[in-house]
């Protein structure tokens, strides 16, 4: 109640993005840790840039950009690029190429495996239209890109997810379940 | 392969991003195309996948020592505001024994009666009590506090007006009927300065709730107790909740 009368509306609002944020960045980074430290990042600087935020229905998007921009800080930080816009199109992930998908828990493995395969841009541009829903606009404007590019990104991440969970689904049924014999 | 729509359209279709017109065109082109409704159909499956995959992404492993870090700064800033609360209340209340509270005294003496007005000073002479509590301590206390200032006011010869304003839990002090009928009846008789105030609200919540209400002769109906309320502090009179 004390937190409530001191910090405003504003922070029961913005704290309640967590979950969504979280799985956002999970699906970007991958790594349970950094997507934690990048959701607490998030927090405190939508928390500091808040005079900035004009209505409060667009606070999902605001604070997904602000995400956007943490994670790049990130990135930048974690290594040296030059140019981070080469490097929106390359691969990055070491992950393991999508294998065996047979139960659910295998299919998610498999889809998180093939997701984190994919270059970066196409991966933010995939999970914020497919988990969160946000139109192609407002895609365009939380990663601060075209909305052409949003749309030919989108397209190829599909396409390239789903040759790698084709060809992963072939291999399932290719390989005898012998093959998983440890 | 492409049957002339591009991959691009078709994600735009399958996110409902096309406007109505290229919707239904493209409806009904997959009804004609059997080949074009598979692949929206596999654009959906992967987009359901992607969704499945991340429905429940796995938690963060608990950094317990930045919580507990955590947890000690928060009480550290907790005890910090309520020092400086305490500090800056001491501050603003400081030097608050003038005069005019000094009239105001039964009103002062009893720290539950705290007033409260829009003038600088509180004016000790319109005084609004507000009585919104059913038990009985808080109505005895109600009049008693009126009887006080009264007496007060007559032994100090100052000219003084007292409204009592019920509304709520509080409106049973101005039924007829209650056990304090008698002494309110008394009260009126012997101070022509003192209103007597029920809420309408009140009083039409209670009806629609099937209870008839009667009031006492020395009643009078307010639209609204808060409304009373403001419109007294406006007009500078010194508000004290019972």
């Amino acid at each position: 109640m004390i937190r409530c009368a001191l910090f405003g509306p504003f922070r029961p609002g913005v704290e309640s993005l967590r979950p969504v944020l979280y799985r956002i960045a999970y699906a970007w980074c991958h790594d349970a840790s950094l997507a934690d430290d990048l959701v607490q990042d998030t927090l405190s600087k939508a928390w500091t840039q808040r005079a900035q935020l004009r209505e409060a229905a667009a606070m999902k998007a605001w604070a997904v950009a602000i995400m956007h921009r943490c994670w790049m800080d990130h990135l930048r930080a974690r290594r040296d690029f030059d140019n981070l816009d080469d490097w929106q199109d390359a691969i990055e992930s070491a992950a393991d190429t999508p294998e065996a998908c047979c139960d659910r828990e295998q299919v998610i493995a498999c889809v998180r495996a093939a997701v984190a395969r994919l270059p970066l841009g196409q991966r933010q541009v995939l999970t914020l239209v497919d988990l969160e829903e946000f139109g192609y606009a407002e895609v365009a404007k939380i990663l601060d890109i075209p909305v052409g590019t949003v749309m030919s990104r989108l397209s190829r991440a599909r396409a390239g997810l789903k040759v790698m969970l084709d060809r992963a689904m072939r291999q399932t049924t290719e390989r005898p379940a012998l093959r998983r014999v440890k | 392969m492409n049957s002339g729509v591009s991959d691009e359209t078709l994600h735009a279709f399958v996110d409902g991003e096309l406007d109505v017109a290229e919707r239904e065109a493209l409806t009904a082109r997959m009804q004609a195309d059997p080949e074009l409704a598979r692949r929206v159909c596999a654009v959906r499956t992967l987009r359901d996948m992607v969704r499945l995959a991340y429905a429940e992404p796995p938690a963060a492993a608990p950094h317990r020592a930045a919580d507990a870090r955590d947890r000690f700064a928060r009480r550290c800033a907790l005890g910090c505001l309520v020092l400086f609360v305490g500090l800056a209340a001491g501050w603003v209340l400081r030097g608050r024994e003038n005069p005019v509270m000094a009239a105001l005294a039964p009103a002062v003496h009893d720290a539950a009666f705290q007033p409260v007005s829009l003038a600088r000073e509180p004016d000790p002479n319109r005084i609004l009590l507000h009585l919104d509590s059913g038990e009985p301590e808080r109505m005895q206390a109600a009049l008693d506090h009126a009887d006080r200032l009264l007496v007060e006011a007559e032994r100090q010869g100052r000219q003084m007006q007292l409204e009592i304003v019920a509304n709520s839990y509080g409106l049973d002090l101005l039924r007829a009927g209650n056990p304090y009928a008698d002494r309110i009846e008394r009260m009126r008789r012997r101070h022509a300065n003192v209103q007597w105030v029920a809420c309408n609200q009140t009083i039409a919540r209670l009806n629609s709730q099937g209870a008839a209400i009667t009031l006492l002769p020395a009643a009078r109906i307010a639209p609204s107790a808060i409304g009373e309320i403001v419109t007294r502090l406006q007009q500078g009179w010194t508000y004290v909740r019972v």
